[in-house]
């Protein structure tokens, strides 16, 4: 049916020609480097050109859905289908275009690895995985996606899996995610037998209030947001990913900081009515999401691995997102906010991640410190790129995070409690923080004057990366044009704001500006920048901290606020200590146990009674002879 | 039930094919090698390509028995040879099929004594077709028999780890189970006063309630045995582990399938008062076996422990949707049942392959195998991710339908086996990491990857899960063709 429709024949060629590659990579050329990449980019090349045509000339102001029967039990029943309206779309914008960028970024990156080709197996999988995810019709088709993704996910991390720590990331990432999906799965169950539809737009619709008492929509709201705890790394079941940071850093950029990570969020957006429907389940989001933005900006000011640097951010940036959104539902906002800080970001912080990638292929360490004291900033492109995406990070005007975190802030600043608003900024202000320690320690590198600085090794940075690469200057083009394009976006951006909006909500909304919320908001990120300025960057600074005047608070941020430690402890304390230790005795002693027990009593019985058995002929005749009188009294007396 | 008699005897050749292998295979000498081999594969074949004909010929939209065969074997206790085809077994004849061709190809290797292994092979998927697609009870209880007892010989003699103790205590146990099970059906026979083994005539018998109670729990634990029902579950790891590879694949993939299909087919259809009546019993021990299960999986160390105790876990599953008697939870769980064959029998090819020449099964010793032989890495990483319930299989299904029926009737029961599902994916994770990745042996570095001819039976294996994975209603809508009137006459 349809087989004309070409929206529906895009959508379809959008999910399954990334199917397509994954398994002819998988099956096939897996051994042969060019060929799949070949096969890789042009299924990521083509839902690209979709997704912006689709973007440009589809009028989706009223949602085209698609639906087929996928399976049809009783009361489950799922579809298999499209949705496109302005949510979708600008999320299908960004994550075709990132993917390709990556993919292209990846060849430099990655290039004369013996894994190439499944490298980019692993990336059409994810591609398929998270377009299916951002266009799919019905809850249940997201959920499908959703855990495709962390599949993907768990293989990039794990990419290099000789290397201990990253296999064990790669299980962590999978593990953490799941404990908050399994929430997800139990909130949709919950939606399918008391509300009975996982279709989108009719979970968005007014009739769930009116079949769901009050009580369950909200416990199914939180339970949905177990799941977006997990993907969107919320505290506190954040810890997986900052450990993700092992897998290659392509990976990172796309998967863990700009397109899966953000999935969490976009599923808040995308049933945002749904959400916001309980004012509970909005709080409670509002609270974790501030919880997860202190925490993380504060584990970012003490780091000295620069990946883990951009991953706190990220965390800290979504719990950013998160609260705008939260914040919108609470005081009868739009989604705006909360969307546009996911756009922006999406387009910085990859930028951030990729050109961190061309230092550590460079340079051949994660120590930005080290990378500093080698010349980093002599790579022209990538110095220059990734200040704008600091400055964007930071939300300096006229980069797209001041516009983002403008309307943020806006958000908050509408909530009763003034106090959301001043752990916002004081969340901005971190943020200018750490982002800039690293800029600076990058410009103004003061070879020696490290030393003090915790966590930081002195050591010889062997140049030109681990990877053989023997380019006296600058950095291989396929490298450096994703850095340009990402570049662009940031310093658009903020400009498409009104734009953006007509789209998302069908009209634009008066920007009308709050000169004091303004002023405290830019106030708070350069007051973070002079910090910065004045801890690191000045010709005398001590570059030490301003933090290290207190010990106990630094060692606490060093310690990632000892989440790790307690999940751990967890971990082995209960799982592994408690029920599989409890089980397994169990298992071998009382229930094999006691099995082997009546076994071995039988044999024992038998053996007793085989002492009858003892071949003197005469006593065996003398016994049967009784036997037989016996019988024959009994019979006799019987009569 | 109405039946429609078959134009062509689809089932006699589907069971007489390996039979007939079977009496070739005697003729033969035993260094013949290749000759055995193609014959019993050839008698595995044509068993295959008929269970895909029946499943793929079954009409849904008429329903009923189909292909039906009937010859009175014994008239004076009225058995009768009565063989059919409906939703409920389909899946059943077409996981047999496929689980005993990909075991003969994965035994392809085998030298030692290939003709005796071949023949009780062929001796057991006999007695497995034939409890799918039996219809009277006499006939149904004696090809049980007759699948069970060549597991003895297969393990004694062909097996390896502590061997002797395995094979004793799995027969024992499956000999305490048909010790229930003989009274439950002579039970059943007697009190329905209608001289007949014919299960659609007995279901229309309308037992007395206390004859359905007692029946159903004997039945009940009796095939409980064989589908490693918690507590009764102790013989399937320590036989799996002793059992060489295509046995496991049979055993797990298909032999434990005996079990909870009989629950299903006898206990639940001709006892539906005493099913409801202990229904919380059987929802109870499941969900026991799937939350034991994983948590015991987690501190094992031999790779055939590890998966043993998943089957455990997933066998609970699908009792667990048995228990709920819904539309959703039968139809998950018969589902289920086809999806951890497929599965499990993937997981015993892979293992087997490393224990043939690693000879060990220890995590801890093995390891970085992904680099040493990446095919055959990739194929247990592959059951061991549709094991954690990874979308795009078809196990992902068969949980999410017994799950969603579980919480409506037992919402505890549900939301424990939910849980239980992060372990479960904890533990897959833990094996795969330990195993396949991290930096590899030295010890091992010099075998060789699977060959393409050995790879062949995983890959049909794969290509199954994910087929179903993806088209999860070829198998739904053909199992819910025989559900809902199950239900109905219940």
């Amino acid at each position: 049916m349809g087989s004309c429709d070409p929206v529906l024949l895009a959508c379809l060629a959008t999910v399954l020609l990334p199917l397509l590659a994954f398994a002819l990579i998988m099956i096939f050329t897996w051994r042969r480097p060019n060929l799949s990449l070949a096969i890789s980019l042009t299924a990521s090349t083509i839902p690209v050109i979709i997704a912006w045509t689709l973007f440009f000339k589809l009028d989706v102001s009223k949602p085209i859905i698609y639906n087929f029967d996928w399976l049809v039990s009783e009361t489950v029943k799922v579809p298999f289908g499209f949705l496109l309206d302005p949510t979708s779309m600008v999320m299908l914008v960004i994550v075709a275009t990132i993917s390709w960028l990556v993919q292209i970024y990846s060849i430099g990156y990655m290039s004369g690895d013996p894994g190439f080709g499944r490298f980019y197996a692993d990336l059409s999988l994810f591609a398929l995985a998270m377009l299916t995810l951002v266009i799919s019709s019905g809850l249940l088709q997201l959920y499908i996606a959703w855990e495709l993704v962390g599949l993907a996910s768990y293989l990039l991390i794990g990419f290099w899996y000789e290397k201990f720590s990253a296999s064990e990331a790669g299980k962590k990432a999978f593990v953490v995610t799941r404990f908050g999906d399994i929430g997800f799965f139990m909130g949709l169950v919950f939606l399918t037998l008391f509300y009975g539809s996982l279709d989108i737009a009719s979970v968005n619709s007014a009739a769930v209030a009116k079949s769901m008492p009050p009580w369950l929509i909200t416990t199914s709201a939180l339970l949905i947001f177990c799941g977006i705890m997990g993907k969107s790394a919320q505290f506190p079941i954040h810890v997986w990913l900052p450990d993700a940071m092992e897998g290659p850093t392509p990976v990172s950029a796309l998967l863990h900081s700009a397109t899966m990570v953000a999935a969490g969020v976009f599923l808040l957006t995308r049933i945002f009515p749904f959400f916001a429907a309980s004012a509970t389940a909005m709080t409670v989001v509002l609270c974790i999401s501030t919880i997860t933005l202190i925490l993380s900006s504060t584990v970012g000011m003490v780091a000295t691995d620069i990946k883990q640097v951009w991953a706190y951010s990220t965390v800290s940036q979504l719990g950013f997102m998160a609260m705008g959104l939260a914040a919108s539902g609470l005081a009868a906002g739009t989604l705006f906010p909360g969307y546009y800080h996911l756009t922006t970001h999406a387009a910085f912080k990859a930028l951030l991640f990729l050109c961190s990638g061309v230092f550590i292929h460079h340079f051949g360490t994660n120590d930005f410190f080290t990378m500093a004291t080698n010349g980093g900033r002599k790579l022209y492109i990538p110095m220059v790129t990734i200040t704008i995406a600091s400055l964007a990070l930071a939300g300096i005007f006229p980069f797209s995070g001041f516009f983002s975190k403008e309307a943020i802030l806006g958000a908050l600043a509408q909530l009763d409690n003034k106090m959301w608003l001043i752990l916002g900024l004081f969340g901005a202000f971190l943020t200018a923080y750490y982002s800039f320690r690293v800029i600076f320690v990058m410009l103004f590198p003061k070879p020696g004057a490290y030393g003090k600085v915790p966590g930081h090794v002195e050591e010889e940075a062997h140049s030109h990366g681990g990877h053989g690469h023997d380019e006296g200057h600058g950095v291989p083009w396929v490298m450096s044009f994703p850095l340009l394009v990402l570049a662009f976006f940031t310093c658009i951006l903020g400009f498409c704001q009104e734009y953006l909006q007509k789209f998302l909500l069908g009209e634009a909304h008066p920007h009308h500006i709050e000169y004091t919320l303004l002023f405290s908001a830019v106030g708070c990120a350069l007051g973070g920048i002079a910090l910065a300025w004045y801890d690191w960057g000045r010709k005398d600074a001590k570059c030490v901290g301003f933090i290290s005047k207190f010990p106990a608070l630094q060692n606490f941020f060093i310690q990632k606020w000892y989440m790790d430690h307690f999940w751990r402890w967890f971990l082995n304390t209960f799982i592994y200590g408690t029920f599989s230790r409890i089980f397994t005795y169990n298992d071998r002693r009382v229930v094999d146990g006691g099995v082997d027990a009546v076994a071995f009593s039988t044999i024992g019985s038998g053996r007793l009674l085989s002492f009858l058995q003892t071949a003197f002929v005469q006593l065996n005749m003398l016994f049967m002879v009784l036997v037989l009188a016996g019988v024959g009294l009994y019979l006799l007396m019987g009569r | 039930m109405t039946e429609h008699a078959a134009t062509f005897p689809v089932l006699s050749c589907m069971l007489l094919a390996p039979l007939t292998g079977l009496v070739i295979l005697l003729l033969l000498k035993e260094n013949q090698k290749f000759l055995i081999r193609a014959v019993s594969l050839i008698a595995a074949g044509v068993s295959l390509g008929l269970a895909l004909y029946t499943f793929a010929n079954y009409d849904k939209a008429l329903g009923g028995l189909q292909f039906v065969e009937k010859y009175e074997m014994v008239k004076t206790f009225g058995i009768t040879y009565f063989v059919g085809v409906e939703g409920l077994n389909a899946p059943m004849l077409l996981l047999t099929g496929i689980v005993i061709f990909t075991g003969v190809l994965t035994m392809w290797e085998l030298e030692v004594r290939t003709k005796e292994f071949f023949i009780w092979i062929l001796a057991l998927v006999t007695g497995v077709f034939g409890v799918f697609m039996s219809y009277d009870l006499f006939m149904f209880f004696l090809f049980y028999e007759i699948a069970v007892v060549p597991m003895y010989i297969l393990i004694l003699v062909w097996g390896s780890t502590r061997k002797e103790y395995a094979a004793m205590k799995l027969t024992l146990y499956l000999m305490a189970g048909s010790g229930l099970i003989i009274p439950g059906v002579l039970l059943l026979y007697a009190s329905s006063g209608l001289g007949t083994f014919n299960m659609v005539a007995l279901h229309g018998a309308h037992f007395s309630p206390w004859v359905q109670k007692v029946a159903f729990v004997l039945l009940f634990f009796g095939f409980g045995v064989l589908a490693a029902v918690w507590p009764f579950h102790t013989w399937s790891p320590v036989g799996h582990v002793a059992a060489p590879t295509a046995v496991s694949m049979l055993h797990a993939g298909v032999l434990m399938k005996l079990g909870s299909f009989a629950i299903l087919r006898v206990a639940m259809f001709l006892c539906p008062e005493g099913f409801q009546y202990w229904a919380h019993l059987m929802a109870l021990l499941a969900t026991i076996g799937i939350v034991y299960g994983v948590f015991v999986g987690l501190a094992q160390t031999d790779l055939k422990y590890v998966i043993g105790y998943s089957s455990v876990s997933h066998m609970g599953i699908v009792c667990l949707g048995l228990s709920t008697g819904t539309i959703d939870g039968i139809n998950g769980s018969v589902f289920q049942m086809f999806a951890h064959g497929i599965m499990t029998a993937l997981f015993f090819s892979s293992v087997g392959y490393i224990y043939d020449r690693t000879h060990t099964r220890d995590i801890h010793e093995l390891g970085g195998f992904s680099k040493i032989m990446p095919i055959a890495s990739a194929f247990f990483i592959t059951a061991a991710l549709c094991g954690a319930g990874v979308p795009g299989m078809a196990s992902f299904w068969a949980e999410l339908l017994v799950f969603i029926a579980t919480v409506k009737v037992y919402p505890v029961n549900g939301l424990l086996a939910i849980a239980a599902l992060v372990v479960g994916a904890l533990f897959a994770l833990r094996v795969v990491q330990s195993t396949f990745f991290n930096t590899p042996n030295p010890k091992f570095t010099h075998f060789e990857d699977v060959s393409p001819f050995l790879g062949l039976p995983r890959m049909i294996l794969i290509a199954t899960l994910v087929f179903f994975g993806f088209f999860p209603q070829t198998m739904v809508g053909m199992i819910k063709s025989a559900v809902v009137p199950f239900l109905q006459g219940m």
